[in-house]
């Protein structure tokens, strides 16, 4: 009897025992379920967008180049009068239904606008009325973000935006007995328990179930990890409803991959398949996103299209099978096409370099993990237009130089940076060949001796001082011997390894003559000419050696665009910049990044070094520029090429956009590569297919413009012999008439700058 | 075009010569024709409208939003010396006194022969100067 009763008692222990054992498990994956469940919902990657294209009467842009931002933005080309988000194309006219969007400014409605085109320009908007607009503001493209774990991407949908006919087809599908279940299906499990034996494995996972299954990292498909589901998905109904569930599971499904982007959610899915939002899915279309939840690669509808198709129709099946729909819509809907959209393969990013811009400035002023999780919309200056062709320029350059083997072997490096003149704006940045590459970023990481793009510095110092040296000052470009204690002996050699005796000081810059320069610039300074390259924006400490005034210094093609971008803006320096605005994911402004201007240089000497870095371009090293850009554009830019040729450079702006290219070998081997040769082609291809504003020098008070005759160094009149118009500090001219003057000469001069006064008078009262 | 007027102007001006009686002596000094007085640019009717708004929001006090509205103008029209002072005076109202000046600084680059435009950017300066005393 007493036997009987100890094990009696010894089993109600051990009974208990495991009671406990599974109340402390199930706690535990009880406390896990909350967290992750509360934790999941809110992980939002940041979007980023480039600047919304502005169109208004004038606008310089082709009707071709409209055309491609509305259709990289999603735009059908099908009327649809109940929709936004189409163009149609009449001849030289666009008309398009411009989307809703939440900008930094507040919320723009949707509207319809009429576009007219002549010449490459905008020559009218209005619109749905006929009204004239002055301005109509297009949505941004996203062009990447900032990802949370495993680069997921989604969309948040809430449970009353999502169409009836997509829940009712993921129920009939995925789990019929979804919304009377507590979790799990106990037959279903039978079933799929079964299956094992038969051969046939079926999921017999409830929705709640598939949800839990997205908690876990690995996908381990054990008995044990299926109980610990099981026991997960109770507790998960436990604590949340049915339509929280729903919620979160129609926003955490896996719906395929774009490259390194995971898709994830109906909301995305819609955009990255159908280009639509998820509300406006149709039966059919949502029929297909509920097929591919069983195996998104497996069903791709853009590799797979068949199999898809056969898929979706079986849930349109099912659904019809279970009454969610008529036979009516079934019909219609079975007969339709898949429907997809042709997507361009985005990534994470297609422009890496340009993403790795703005999340290092971000990560200034916001928490990683904030940028990473909170869904932030942050709106960006860069423009896809300018992207495209220095891509384009880049990649066809280095391929041919790679074929012809004139710069040393195949595997040549660039980048290029592309900014606004007047604002300081990055436009557009190439990291490397491979515009895709999301690793190095030459344009801002790479730190290269720039070689003679360090000169107009030089001449900048020189030229701020108008009693010592004008543009027409003869400066001597014999050898020059730089003797400093503790250094070796300098004497720097020109490029075509000749010396050019006396030669006038623009000239020395145009040519880009060594000794002649090195010699300038230790007669003003070193410190001086280096107090002016930090003036011209440039950070970095620069050693106070002569040799650094020919280029030894190192430094990013970004930094160079920021020295050349201050004497672009007339001497205002503004920091480079790539962000605009930052609101939260539902629109509310959060940040504004403003445009800064400071005056750096007064007016006359940045209008004197621009005319000289022209003369570079007219009659210098940078001529052959001839061949891409019409002379009118009268652009401004130095070419550079350092020790042994390993790097190639270009920097130069014309009216409205600078540019810097560098090539070059990541290891640093001699290339043979040449700045005007090697760099300035891609400089070229890529203004050229930008439609460049011509460059007008500024006319300040302290400026004037005479003629000089180029054989006595002498005031001239426009009738001498290779007279040349230059502008000079007010006084700094040369006051002695060359013999070749005449007084017809003068009258003529009078006349023409008359006229000249007159026409800018006009333009600027009446418009051009 | 250029060639044209002025040889037209070369011609009117010795018939010109030969009309007054022709006094002997060194050719004239050149004469200077100053350019009639101010009479404003005209604006594109988009950046009309942008900164009119941008008027509108600054006597609102709503500077952030003047300030996007006067820079999207200057993204259209950036040599435009009424939109960088229009700037230049929220910056001001904003208590950014460096920039105030700076970019009343940047005003007058544009600002050519308008005095009065001129006159008002050097009031900015001062204020702007004033304030940061």
């Amino acid at each position: 009897m007493a036997r009987r009763g100890r094990i009696l008692r010894y089993f109600s222990y051990a009974l208990l025992l495991a009671v406990a054992a599974l109340a402390v498990f199930a706690l535990e994956l009880d406390l896990r379920v909350r967290n992750e469940f509360e934790g999941r919902r809110f992980a939002l990657p940041a979007r980023i967008y480039a600047r919304p294209l502005e169109l208004h009467a004038g606008l310089r842009i082709p009707q071709a180049d409209v055309e491609d931002e509305l259709r990289d933005l999603g735009y059908r080309d099908v009327q649809r009068d109940d929709q936004a988000g189409w163009f149609q194309r009449k001849g030289d006219e666009l008309d398009i239904a411009v989307r809703p969007f939440i900008f930094w400014d507040g919320a723009q409605p949707a509207r319809r606008v009429r576009v007219a085109f002549a010449e490459g320009r905008i020559t009218e908007l209005r619109d749905a009325e006929g009204k004239e607009l002055p301005l109509a503001r297009l949505e941004p493209l996203p062009i990447g973000g900032i990802y949370p774990a495993g680069n997921e991407d989604r969309v948040l949908v809430r449970l009353g935006d999502v169409p009836k006919h997509l829940v009712d087809a993921l129920i009939a599908t995925e789990d019929r007995k979804f919304f009377s279940h507590m979790g799990f299906d106990p037959r279903a499990l039978v079933r799929a328990a079964a299956s094992i034996f038969s051969g046939r494995m079926q999921g017999g996972s409830t929705i709640t179930q598939q949800l839990v299954k997205n908690f876990f990292l690995t996908p381990e498909r054990t008995l044990r990890r299926k109980f610990t589901e099981l026991v997960m998905a109770v507790l998960l109904e436990a604590h949340y409803g049915k339509h929280e569930i729903l919620e979160t599971y129609l926003n955490e499904i896996y719906l395929g991959q774009d490259r390194d982007r995971a898709i994830h959610g109906i909301g995305l899915g819609a955009q990255f398949y159908f280009g639509k939002e998820a509300k406006d899915l149709t039966l059919a279309e949502s029929a297909l996103l509920i097929a591919m939840v069983k195996g998104p690669a497996v069903y791709d509808p853009r590799r797979h299209a068949p199999r898809a198709l056969e898929r979706r129709n079986f849930v349109l099946r099912e659904t019809k099978d279970q009454g969610f729909v008529t036979l009516e819509q079934y019909t219609v809907a079975r007969a339709s096409p898949l429907g997809v959209s042709p997507r361009p393969v985005m990534g994470t990013s297609p422009y890496p370099a340009f993403v790795q811009l703005v999340h290092r400035q971000l990560r200034r002023d916001y928490d990683e993990k904030d940028l990473r999780s909170e869904g932030l919309r942050i709106f960006t200056s860069f423009d896809p237009r300018a992207q495209g062709a220095a891509e384009r320029a880049l990649a066809k350059r280095i391929a041919q130089y790679d074929k012809e083997r004139r710069f040393g072997q195949p595997g040549l490096e660039g980048a290029v940076v592309v900014t606004d003149t007047q604002s300081g704006e990055v436009q557009a940045l190439v990291g490397g060949r491979d515009a895709r590459y999301r690793g190095y970023n030459r344009a801002v990481d790479a730190t290269r001796p720039v070689g003679s793009l360090l000169k107009p510095a030089i001449y900048l110092t020189a030229l701020s001082e108008p009693a010592r040296y004008t543009l027409i000052t003869p400066i001597d470009d014999g050898p020059f011997l730089w003797k400093s204690r503790g250094a070796p002996d300098w004497e720097p050699q020109n490029y075509d390894k000749k010396f050019h005796g006396m030669v006038p000081l623009r000239t020395a810059l145009a040519q880009s003559y060594n000794a002649a320069t090195a010699r300038l610039g230790t007669e003003i300074g070193v410190d001086k000419v280096l107090a002016n390259v930090k003036k011209l924006g440039v950070e970095r400490e620069l050693r106070p050696f002569a040799s650094t005034l020919l280029g030894a210094a190192e430094m990013s093609p970004l930094e160079v665009a920021q020295m050349y971008q201050t004497i672009a803006a007339g001497g205002f320096r503004s920091p480079l910049r790539a962000i605009r605005e930052v609101t939260t994911q539902e629109g509310r402004p959060l940040a504004r990044y403003p445009l800064k201007v400071e005056q750096a240089f007064a007016p006359e000497p940045i209008v004197l070094i621009t005319s000289a870095l022209q003369g570079v371009v007219r009659e210098g090293t940078a001529q052959s520029l001839k061949s891409f850009l019409p002379a009118e554009i009268a652009a401004a830019g130095k070419t550079g090429t350092t020790d042994e040729q390993r790097d190639a450079w270009f920097a130069g702006f014309t009216g409205d956009r600078l540019a810097v290219v560098w090539l070059g070998y990541d290891d640093n081997r001699a290339a043979r590569l040449s700045g005007a040769a090697a760099a300035l082609p891609v400089w070229g291809d890529l203004m050229a297919a930008l439609v460049p504003e011509p460059l007008a020098l500024a006319q300040p008070d302290g400026i004037e413009q005479v003629w000089i005759d180029p054989q006595t160094n002498l005031r001239g009149d426009s009738q001498c012999a290779g007279a040349l118009e230059l502008p000079f500090a007010q006084g700094s001219a040369p006051r002695e008439r060359s013999p070749c003057a005449t007084v017809a000469g003068a009258v003529v001069d009078t006349v023409d700058t008359t006229v000249k006064k007159a026409k800018s008078w006009w333009e600027r009262v009446f418009g051009r | 075009m250029g060639t044209r007027i002025r040889s037209i102007a070369i011609l009117l001006l010795l018939l010109a010569g030969c009309a007054t009686a022709p006094e002997p002596g060194p050719a004239p000094a050149p004469v200077e024709q100053a350019p009639p007085p101010y009479l404003g640019p005209r604006e594109s009717v988009a950046v009309a409208g942008l900164l009119e708004s941008a008027r509108a929001d600054a006597a609102a006090g709503r500077l952030p939003t003047a300030a996007a509205s006067l820079e999207r103008a200057l993204r259209i029209e950036p040599r435009n010396p009424r939109l960088w002072q229009e700037l230049a005076r929220v910056r001001l109202q904003q208590g950014d006194y460096a920039q105030a000046e700076s970019t009343a600084a940047r005003s007058n680059s544009w600002a050519g022969s308008d005095s009065a435009l001129r006159a008002e950017n050097q009031r900015i300066i001062e204020d702007a100067r004033a304030a940061r005393r």
